[in-house]
C-alpha cells in the first residue's frame, strides 16, 4: 500500500549543536523553577535514606532487643515527619517543573508567532497554515514533559544511585560495593534504556503520526468519498493500514521492550543479591573481611536496594519525553526554517495614528522575482502616479498585476525603489500611510463588525455601520440573523468570496490613507453590486491616490489612466480601452451616474 | 464514565489480549511483593538464628531467585501484549468511527472541513484507545494484586491487612476519582484555551496580509501573548490538582507503613506474630505501593478518555437524518432532473427555497447563478440528498429521489465543489477514487481533459507522484484540476459543479471555467457559480432568485 510506504517523518532524532544550545537557552529562561524541580527529588532522596535507617532501627530494637512499642514512639513519629516532608517535596517539585515548562512553552510560542508575523506573506503563503498552527500548539506542547519531568528525572538517575551506594558503604561495605559496582553499569543501563525507549518511541510516534494523518485526511474528505461511493473501500483501507502499522510497530517493540526487562533484571538481582548476602552472613556462611552485620544494617540495605534502581525506573517512564521533545524541536526547525530567536521582550503595541487625509504621489521602479527563483515577474516596471490620480492596471492573467501591488504594499521582497514623497519604502516596511485591500481578504474569528474594525480598532458603531453601507456589506448583512454582529467563524465560514471582499473593502473606509491599493475589488460581484460598490470606492477615493488592479472594463473605464503590464513592464494601455473623461483626477461619481443613466 | 461503558463492546472484542496484559501485570506486581516480602522475612529470620544452627536455606533462596525471574518475564510479556491489544483496538475504533460517520457526512457533519472536528475525532479515538493500558489496567492491577496481598496478610495479622486494604483502595480508587472530578473544570479550560490558541494562530497567519495592510501585527502579537498566558494558567490549574494527588498517594504509602508498623509492634509484643513475619508484611506492603505511580500518571487520561467517549458517542453514535427506504426503487441510468415546487430551509421558519421548480433535460448544460447565500448550493445539496425537502419533491428520471437508494443516486452524479479535497496518496490513488476500475489510459485521458496531462507527464514519477502532506504540493488551480479529472473518471451521466472555482484567483478561475464546456460532452452539467460566464459555456442560465433568464 503506497499510503504507508511513503515515510516523510524525520528518521534521526539527534539534535544538532545549534538545536541543543537552543534547548539550553530555554531552560535558562526559567532557571529558578528548573532548579527547584531538580532539587526536590534529590532532597527527597536524602530524606528517604533517613527514613529507611529509622525504620530498620525500630525493627531491630523491637525484634532483636524486644523493646516495648511505647519506647519506640519517638523514632516512629520521626518517620511520620519524613513521610510528610517527602510528600510535600514531591508536590513542590512537580509544581515547579510544570511552572518551568509553562514558562518555556510560552516563550517558544511567542517567539514562533513573532517569527511568522515578521515574515512577509509570501513566506507564509508557501506553508500550510494548519501545519504551522498545529506545530505551535501541539509540537510545542510536546516539549512539556522534557522540562517538567525528564530533566529532574535524569539528574536524579545520575546522582541518587551513586549517593545511596556511598551512604551504604560505611554501614555495610560489601552491599555498598555491590551498589557501587553496579553504579558504573548505570550509564550502560541508561544507554540500554535509552536505546530501547528511544527506538520504541520514535517508531511509535512515526507510525501513529502517519496513521493519524491518513485517518484525518480521509475524514476530511468524507463527503467526497461518500458521494463517490468509495466510503466502504476506504473503511477497508483504514483497517488494512492500521493492521499493517500494528504489525510493524510490534516487531520493533519486541526488541525495544527488552530494555525494560534488563532494568527489571538488575532491580530484582539487587534485592535478591542483598537478601542472600545478608542472610548468609547472619548464618555465618559468609565471612568477608570478618565483617558482621546487625539486623538494622541488614534491613537498611534491603530497604535501600529497590530504591537504588527506582530513579532509573522513573527515568525510563519519562524517557519518551526526551524523544518527543527532540522530535518536536526538529519538526519546529523544519516547519519554521530554523528555530526562532528567543526574544525576551515583547513590545507593547502603540496605536498607530494615521495622518490626516492627504493625497500622496507614488514613484516606483521594481524588479520582483518568483519566490525562491531567479525568473523575474516584473523587471524594470516603472510607475509614476501624481497625488490624487486614479489609475487602473490591466493585463493578461498571471502577468504580475497582483505581484506589483503586493510589492508596493511591502508584502513581497523586491529590488528597486518605492517612494511616496512621504516615506521611502524599502524591502522591509510597508509604506505608510497606505492601505492595501487584497483579492481575498481574510475574515477573522469574530463578528462582521469586528472584522470591519480592523481598519480602525477604536471606530464607533456608527462609523462601522457607515463603512459597511459604503461597501454594500449592509445588503447581505441584513439577511443574517444578527446583522453586522453575526459571527463569521473559522476561515470566514458562511460568507462567499464576494461578501468577504466587501467586508475587506469596508475596512478601507475606516482608514484615512493618502494612497489606496486595491486588487480586483469587484471580482466576485454581479454587475449591479459592482456599480454600487464602485460608488462607495469613488466617494472615498476622492482626493486620494488610487491604484487598482482589475479585469473589469467597468472599473478600468472609471479611472484617469489605464496601464497595462506586459513582459514585466508597465505601459499605457491602448486608448481604445479608455473612456475619455472631462475632469482630471476626480468626478468618478458623475461618471458612474452617467453610465448608469446611459444603461 | 457511563460514556466509556458505551464502548465496552470494543474492549470486549479485544478482551483476550487486554486481560492477558492485565494478568501479567498482576503477576509482575505480585512477584515484586513476594520478592521483597520473602527477602525481609529471610533476613530477619536468619538474623535471629544463632550462628552455626541449622537453617533451611534452599527454600527461601530458590523462592527469591524464582520471584525475580517471574517478575522479569511477566513485565516483558505484559508490555508486549498490552501494546499489541491497544494497537488492535485503535484499528477497530478508527474503522467504527469512520463507518459511523459516513452517513452523517453532508447533513449533520456539514462543517467537517473546518479541521477542528477532524482533529478532535482523531484525538478522541486515540484517547479512548490508550485508556485501558494507561489508566484502567494500573488501577485494576493494584486492586487485584493488592487484594491477594490483603488476603494473605489477613491470615497472620488482620489489622495490618485492613490498613493495607484501606490505604491501597484510597490510593487506587478514591484519590484518582477525586483528581478526575477536580480536573474536569481545569481540563475543560485547557481544551478551550488550546482551541482558542489554534484559532488565533490560524486567523493571524491566514490574515497576515490584512494585518500588515492595516498595521495590526503588533496588536495581534499582544493578543497572542494573552492567549498563551491563558493556556499557561489553565495548565497550571490542572497540574496543581494532579501533583497534589500524587503527593497524597505518596503520603498514603507512608501511612500504610506507619499503621502496619504500629499494629505490628503491638502484635510482636503480644507474641501474636514473629519478627520475621512482621518484616515480611511491612516490606511486601511497601512493594504494593510501587504500582501506584502509573495510576496517578494515568488518572488524567481517564478523565480525558471519558470526555472523548462522550463526544464520540454523541457524534458517531447519532442517527443520520437521511436514510434509505426499506425497499428502495431502482433508478434509471439517466433522466431529467426536476424540482417540483420544493420548499426548504435549514431553519424551517426561514425557507431558502419556496415553491421552487426547475427542470433540467439530460445532456443539458446549465448554470445556476445569483447572489451569494441565496441558496444556490442548497439546490445541489437537495439534488444529492444531503438534505431532504420540506415540501415538494426532487426527481431523477421521474423517480422521487427519496424512494431510491442514496448510493444509486450518488452513482449517477459526479460532484465537484470547492470543498473537494486532494487526498493524501499518489495521483493514481486520487484518480482511483473517481473510477475504481479506471486503467492507465482512462486516467491519462481524464488528466488530459482536465488540462493536467502535460504537467503530470513532466513529473519524474508521473501518476505515482506522492501528493499531499510532505509530498509534492499542487497549486490551488492544479489541485482543482486534479479533482476535475477525478470527477470525469466517474461513469456518471450528471456532472455537478458547486462553485468549482471559489478560492482560485480570477486568472485561474477563467481558465478553469473555459475548459468546462468541452469536458461535459453529452453529460448533463449543472454549474453553480458567481464567476462571470462567457458565451457558449452553458446553454441556459438559471437565476432562481431573480426569475429565469434565457439562453446566452
Amino acid at each position: 500500500m503506497s499510503a504507508i510506504e511513503h515515510n516523510p517523518a524525520r528518521s534521526g532524532l539527534k539534535l544538532s549543536p545549534g538545536e541543543r544550545a537552543w534547548m539550553r537557552g530555554l531552560s535558562a529562561s526559567a532557571r529558578g523553577a528548573v532548579t527547584v524541580a531538580i532539587l526536590c527529588p534529590l532532597v527527597a532522596g536524602a530524606l528517604l535514606v533517613a527514613q529507611a535507617w529509622l525504620l530498620s532501627s525500630v525493627l531491630d530494637r523491637a525484634v532483636v532487643g524486644h523493646a516495648a512499642r511505647e519506647t519506640l514512639l519517638a523514632p516512629i513519629l520521626c518517620i511520620a515527619g519524613l513521610v510528610a516532608a517527602r510528600a510535600v517535596l514531591s508536590r513542590i517539585g512537580e509544581g515547579a517543573g510544570s511552572r518551568a515548562a509553562e514558562k518555556i512553552k510560552a516563550t517558544i510560542r511567542e517567539a514562533l508567532f513573532s517569527r511568522v508575523m515578521n515574515e512577509k506573506p509570501e513566506w507564509t503563503r508557501q506553508r500550510a497554515s494548519g501545519a504551522l498552527a498545529s506545530a505551535m500548539v501541539e509540537q510545542v506542547e510536546a516539549v512539556d514533559g522534557f522540562f517538567a519531568h525528564y530533566m529532574p528525572a535524569i539528574i536524579a538517575a545520575v546522582l541518587l544511585p551513586l549517593a545511596f551506594a556511598i551512604l551504604v558503604l560505611p554501614v555495610a561495605p560489601i552491599v555498598g560495593l555491590i551498589f557501587l559496582f553496579t553504579a558504573p553499569l548505570i550509564p550502560v543501563f541508561m544507554a540500554l534504556v535509552g536505546w530501547g525507549a528511544e527506538t520504541a518511541s520514535r517508531q511509535q510516534m512515526q507510525a501513529f503520526a502517519r496513521l493519524s494523518g491518513f485517518f484525518a485526511d480521509r475524514l476530511r474528505g468524507l463527503l467526497t468519498l461518500k458521494l463517490y461511493g468509495r466510503a466502504d473501500a476506504e473503511v477497508a483501507l483504514v483497517h488494512a493500514t492500521s493492521e499493517e502499522i500494528r504489525k510493524r510497530t510490534l516487531a520493533v517493540l519486541r526488541i525495544a521492550f527488552l530494555s525494560s526487562a534488563v532494568l527489571e533484571f538488575f532491580a530484582a538481582l539487587g534485592v535478591a543479591g542483598v537478601a542472600l548476602y545478608v542472610g548468609l552472613t547472619y548464618l555465618g556462611y559468609l565471612h568477608v573481611f570478618g565483617l558482621s552485620l546487625t539486623l538494622r544494617t541488614g534491613l537498611f540495605c534491603l530497604l535501600m536496594a529497590p530504591e537504588v534502581y527506582m530513579p532509573l525506573r522513573q527515568l525510563a517512564a519519562h524517557y519518551h519525553d526526551r524523544a518527543a521533545a527532540n522530535a518536536a524541536v526538529a519538526e519546529l526547525a523544519a516547519a519554521f526554517d530554523g528555530l526562532p530567536e528567543l526574544a525576551t521582550t515583547s513590545a507593547i503595541p502603540t496605536a498607530e495614528t494615521l495622518p490626516a487625509k492627504r493625497a500622496l504621489p507614488l514613484r516606483a521602479t521594481l524588479r520582483v522575482t518568483k519566490s525562491g527563483e531567479d525568473a523575474a515577474i516584473l523587471d524594470g516596471a516603472v510607475l509614476a502616479l501624481e497625488a490624487g490620480e486614479h489609475v487602473a492596471i490591466v493585463g493578461e492573467s498571471g502577468i504580475g498585476k497582483s505581484t506589483l501591488l503586493e510589492a508596493l504594499a511591502g508584502m513581497r521582497t523586491f529590488t528597486g525603489e518605492v517612494t511616496t514623497g512621504e516615506h521611502d519604502g524599502d524591502a522591509k516596511t510597508p509604506l505608510r500611510p497606505m492601505v492595501f485591500v487584497g483579492q481575498r481578504p481574510h475574515l477573522f474569528h469574530g463578528t462582521i463588525a469586528d472584522n470591519i474594525r480592523l481598519g480602525h480598532p477604536a471606530a464607533g458603531d456608527a462609523e462601522v455601520r457607515e463603512a459597511a453601507r459604503l461597501a454594500c456589506v449592509g445588503e447581505f448583512a441584513e439577511r443574517l440573523p444578527l446583522g453586522l454582529d453575526t459571527p463569521v467563524g473559522e476561515r470566514g465560514f458562511g460568507l462567499s468570496g464576494g461578501e468577504a471582499q466587501r467586508v475587506g473593502l469596508a475596512r478601507l473606509f475606516l482608514t484615512d490613507p493618502g494612497l489606496i491599493l486595491l486588487d480586483e475589488p469587484t471580482a466576485h460581484l454581479d454587475e449591479e453590486t459592482e456599480a454600487r460598490v464602485l460608488r462607495g470606492i469613488e466617494s472615498f477615493a476622492e482626493g486620494r491616490t488610487l491604484l487598482v488592479v482589475t479585469h473589469s472594463p467597468a472599473v478600468a473605464a472609471l479611472m484617469d489612466r489605464v496601464l497595462r503590464i506586459a513582459d514585466g513592464r508597465l505601459s499605457p494601455a491602448p486608448s481604445a480601452t479608455i473612456i475619455p473623461h472631462d475632469r482630471p483626477y476626480s468626478g468618478l461619481h458623475d461618471r458612474v451616474v452617467a453610465r448608469e443613466k446611459a444603461a | 464514565m457511563s460514556s466509556l461503558f458505551y464502548f465496552r463492546g470494543f474492549f470486549a472484542r479485544r478482551a483476550g489480549g487486554l486481560l492477558l496484559a492485565l494478568f501479567l501485570s498482576v503477576v509482575t506486581l505480585l512477584a515484586g511483593v513476594a520478592l521483597l516480602g520473602t527477602s525481609g522475612w529471610f533476613i530477619t529470620a536468619t538474623a535471629l538464628t544463632p550462628a552455626g544452627m541449622a537453617f533451611n536455606l534452599f527454600g527461601p533462596s530458590s523462592l527469591v531467585r524464582g520471584f525475580s525471574f517471574v517478575r522479569i518475564l511477566a513485565r516483558y510479556g505484559e508490555r508486549l501484549t498490552g501494546h499489541n491489544a491497544t494497537l488492535a483496538l485503535l484499528s477497530d475504533l478508527r474503522v467504527w468511527t469512520f463507518s459511523r460517520m459516513i452517513p452523517l457526512a453532508g447533513s449533520r457533519l456539514r462543517r467537517l472541513r473546518g479541521g477542528d472536528v477532524v482533529s478532535r475525532v482523531t484525538g478522541d479515538v486515540e484517547a479512548l484507545d490508550t485508556v485501558f493500558l494507561y489508566a484502567i489496567a494500573p488501577i485494576a492491577t493494584v486492586l487485584l494484586a493488592g487484594g491477594l496481598v490483603v488476603a494473605t496478610t489477613w491470615i497472620v495479622l488482620p489489622a495490618a491487612a485492613l490498613i493495607l486494604a484501606g490505604t491501597a483502595t484510597a490510593a487506587a480508587l478514591v484519590v484518582p476519582a477525586l483528581v478526575i472530578a477536580a480536573s474536569r473544570k481545569p481540563g475543560g479550560n485547557l481544551v478551550a484555551a488550546a482551541s482558542d490558541m489554534r484559532t488565533a494562530i490560524l486567523d493571524s497567519i491566514e490574515g497576515q496580509a490584512d494585518l500588515l495592510a492595516f498595521s495590526g501585527i503588533a496588536a495581534a502579537k499582544a493578543r497572542f501573548g494573552s492567549t498563551t498566558a491563558r493556556m499557561g494558567r489553565a495548565k497550571a490549574g490542572q497540574v496543581r490538582i494532579s501533583a497534589t494527588g500524587t503527593a497524597i498517594v505518596q503520603a498514603l504509602a507512608g501511612l500504610c507503613l506507619l499503621g502496619q508498623l504500629w499494629v505490628g509492634l503491638g502484635a510482636l509484643e503480644a507474641a501474636t506474630i514473629s519478627g520475621p513475619v512482621l518484616a515480611g508484611i511491612l516490606l511486601g506492603s511497601l512493594a504494593v505501593f510501587e504500582a501506584t505511580g502509573p495510576i496517578m500518571r494515568g488518572a488524567g487520561r481517564l478523565g480525558a478518555a471519558s470526555a472523548a467517549a462522550r463526544r464520540l458517542k454523541d457524534l458517531a453514535g447519532s442517527e443520520p437524518d437521511i436514510r434509505d427506504r426499506a425497499a428502495p426503487v431502482p433508478l434509471q441510468e439517466t433522466g431529467a432532473i426536476t424540482f417540483d415546487r420544493v420548499t426548504f430551509g435549514y431553519d424551517p421558519k426561514r425557507p431558502v427555497l419556496r415553491d421552487f421548480s426547475l427542470r433540467i433535460m439530460p445532456g443539458e448544460r446549465v448554470a445556476i447563478v445569483g447572489p451569494s447565500g441565496a441558496g444556490k448550493s442548497t439546490i445541489l445539496n437537495l439534488l444529492l440528498r444531503l438534505d431532504d425537502v420540506q415540501a415538494g419533491a426532487v426527481r431523477f428520471g421521474g423517480c422521487d429521489i427519496r424512494d431510491a437508494a442514496q448510493a444509486d443516486l450518488h452513482a449517477r452524479i459526479a460532484w465537484l465543489s470547492q470543498e473537494t479535497p486532494v487526498f493524501l496518496g499518489t495521483i493514481r490513488d486520487n484518480l482511483r477514487i473517481g473510477g475504481a476500475r479506471a486503467d492507465e489510459t482512462a486516467m491519462r485521458h481524464a488528466l488530459e481533459e482536465a488540462r493536467l496531462g502535460d504537467f503530470i507527464a513532466s513529473l519524474p514519477r508521473g501518476l505515482d507522484t506522492w501528493i499531499g502532506e510532505a509530498g509534492m504540493t499542487l497549486s490551488a488551480g492544479q489541485a482543482r484540476r486534479l479533482c476535475l479529472a477525478r470527477a470525469l473518471l466517474r461513469p456518471a451521466p450528471v456532472l455537478v459543479l458547486d462553485e468549482p472555482t471559489s478560492g482560485l484567483d480570477s486568472d485561474t478561475e477563467e481558465a478553469f471555467l473555459s475548459d468546462l464546456a468541452g469536458v461535459a460532452r453529452g453529460r448533463t452539467m449543472i454549474l453553480v457559480t458567481h464567476a462571470r460566464l462567457k458565451p457558449g459555456m452553458v446553454q441556459r442560465v438559471i437565476a432562481p432568485f431573480a426569475g429565469e433568464t434565457g439562453a446566452t
